[in-house]
């Protein structure tokens, strides 16, 4: 069996997305178990698009244990579609023959949660969002999931494969990077894929920047200043006030 | 003629209030500067294997025109049928809108009309920022060559037409976007923006009810298959049903640090303590204590958020409290612009502070068991699962 996981370097420190990083013990996860009951052999494999400087959520991933590692390296504006995101990853997704593709759901930056069912899409595979746990996939190719809804609901639903999996926080705790598999992963090679090797034609946006702004206020929002008690006493005072103590 | 069609969410057979929302962003577009000459008509889509009762409803509540979608043996939402239906119907082929069988309701004629519209060819496809809509818009997006934008929370116009607003970079700010010319555009939006008056005495909406040509059988049920609906056992109805709230989130570093959130509810005369959704993934706090979108949406007269920084999620589930009080040691923290009453401090010390300086002569006692304040009647609160 063969996994992708599609990971994103977000924040100042360039760290993983951490939807991304719970897609990623999920496929380890479902790797060490088959792999434990020798029922067949698996592979995880990363794939993330970015600058040069994204290399390393690759290499983390390799310490936690991937097997692969891809990176479509572009340089992009400040705004980039999530339909391109999807189209380039389906570039690297039909080169081996996948069975799953799991990957957040959604980016702590863009926050859009498009990219996993525009990547389904493309590919024509079907596709869950906000997946919750997942069980050990059966032998004629179906994987039981569930997904959460509002109110504490969670759909259960089985899958054929090969399918995408978007994953929602809580579904597992994500393990550490191990020493050894550290020093190792400093030796792997990342295949690198140039934007333009990939699509000879610029890739169409669907959706035009215009700019970031300040959210706007719903509420008065006053603060309240000075020394901590200080605070700690207007507090109480307007709590009198609104007669709610 | 292009419409804007807002999809109304279906769950258990029942309609889901956000559909209401969805109506009045249609509004909101159609009156736009730039669409308001043009009028487009604004159809609410009700995709049901029995669409008749809840599009007569809908018709009803909002004086808009409805076409309900029959999807024959549809049991529950899945994603493969969703996408399947609408995007066929939605295609601005006729050819294929025909195939759509139109379906004569012999009860109430007065409101029901052969067919609406002969092509169905959206400007504006609406849908709701839910589980259920996150998850087929971007495919449906794609399928109908649209833009996609998601978790809408504000609909304005510039000298080019309509811009939409939506959250970014963990909630602090929003990103401004337009759709490429000539597309149409499929917006999911985020709950608890928009508000519609529901039509109480106006004239209902006509009611088409077509008849999909594809079921769950031809639309890849063998792919998605749903299994049941399962709800996690537990109550949060303490939540619901409290007058005060005080919320613990990520500021709040070491599992140690909750006990003061639950001195400070003490505080209160009857608080129950709630928590953002982080602290219940890490298994500090029980699922009935979780507070936003996927736990409880609450309403309480006051809500303290206690280093909670006020995701999108977050703050859809709080909305409709009477006062927010926020605490938090980041005075970027999102949940400041959605709170009555601002405070930049730490968590801990504040409520350490607050407790001596407010406990009318009351000492905090060491092991913290016993805070009873001349207003507090003891309520029975222990962090749950040591």
């Amino acid at each position: 069996m063969e996994i992708l996981v599609c990971i994103k370097q977000v924040g100042d420190e360039g760290e993983t997305n951490r939807f991304d990083v719970h897609a990623l013990e999920e496929s380890l996860g479902l790797k060490d178990q088959l792999n434990a009951q020798l029922l067949e052999s698996v592979s995880v494999d990363v794939v993330t698009v970015g600058p040069d400087k994204a290399s390393k959520i690759i290499r983390r991933a390799f310490g936690l244990g991937a097997d692969r590692g891809y990176h479509i390296v572009t340089e992009d504006p400040e705004y980039i579609s999530s339909f391109i995101t999807a189209s380039r990853l389906a570039a690297v997704a039909k080169k081996r023959p996948y069975d799953l593709i799991l990957t957040g759901i959604m980016s702590t930056d863009m926050m859009a949660g498009q990219t996993g069912p525009m990547l389904a899409k493309i590919l024509g595979l079907p596709c869950a969002t906000g997946v919750i746990k997942t069980s050990l996939p059966t032998n004629d190719n179906l994987i039981e999931i569930e997904r959460e809804l509002e109110n504490g609901f969670r759909d259960c639903l089985t899958i054929q494969m090969p399918a995408v999996l978007t994953i929602q926080a809580g579904i597992n705790t994500p393990r550490y990077p191990r020493l050894s598999k550290m020093l190792a992963a400093s030796q792997k090679e990342i295949k690198i894929f140039k934007e333009a090797d990939l699509f000879p034609e610029p890739i169409e946006t669907n959706e035009i920047y215009i700019g970031l702004e300040q959210p706007e206020k719903t509420r008065s929002g006053q603060v309240l200043k000075g020394s901590l008690s200080d605070k700690a006493e207007q507090l109480f005072v307007w709590l009198k006030e609104k007669d709610l103590i | 003629m292009k419409q804007i069609l807002v999809i109304a969410e279906i769950f258990a057979g029942q309609i889901r209030p956000i559909t209401w929302e969805l109506v009045a962003a249609a509004h909101k577009i159609k009156n736009s500067p730039s669409l308001k000459q043009l009028s487009p008509a604004i159809h609410i889509i009700v995709p049901a294997n029995d669409p008749a009762p809840l599009s007569e409803k809908i018709a009803k509540q909002t004086g808009i025109d409805v076409i309900g979608l029959q999807i024959p043996e549809l049991q529950t939402y899945t994603s493969e049928i969703y996408l399947c239906c609408l995007e066929q119907l939605m295609r601005g082929n006729p050819q294929i809108s025909d195939s759509y069988q139109n379906v004569f309701l012999s009860k109430s004629k007065k409101t029901t009309c052969k067919a609406l519209i002969k092509k169905i060819n959206p400007s504006h496809i609406l849908i709701a920022h839910s589980s259920q809509g996150q998850d087929f818009a971007p495919g449906l997006a794609l399928g109908l060559k649209a833009a996609a934008i998601s978790g809408v929370n504000g609909i304005r116009s510039d000298e080019n037409g309509l811009i939409y607003s939506r959250p970014v970079f963990n909630n602090t700010q929003n990103l401004v976007v337009r759709p490429a010319s000539n597309r149409p555009v499929v917006l999911t939006l985020m709950p608890g923006i928009f508000k519609l008056m529901l039509e109480k005495e106006g004239k209902p909406g006509r009611v088409d009810i077509r008849k999909s040509p594809f079921t769950p059988e031809t639309c890849g049920k063998e792919r998605v298959r749903h299994r049941e609906t399962v709800r996690k056992t537990c109550e949060n109805k303490a939540l619901k049903k409290a007058n005060i709230i005080v919320a613990a989130g990520r500021g709040i570093k070491e599992k140690e640090d909750l006990k003061s959130v639950f001195k400070f509810a003490q505080y209160f005369p009857t608080a129950a303590v709630g928590a953002s959704r982080p602290l219940i993934d890490m298994g500090w706090l029980g699922y009935q204590h979780q507070v936003g979108m996927t736990g409880a949406t609450v309403a309480p007269k006051l809500y303290i958020a206690c280093g909670i920084s006020g995701s999108s999620q977050h703050l859809a589930g709080i909305k409709d409290a009477d006062f927010v009080v926020s605490i938090n040691k980041n005075p970027q923290a999102p949940i400041f612009r959605h709170s009555d009453v601002c405070i930049t401090a730490d968590i801990v010390e504040f409520i350490k502070t607050f407790l001596n300086c407010s406990g009318d002569g009351h000492k905090d006692t060491a092991n913290g068991a016993n805070v009873a304040t001349p207003t507090s009647r003891g309520t029975q609160l222990s962090p749950s699962r040591a």
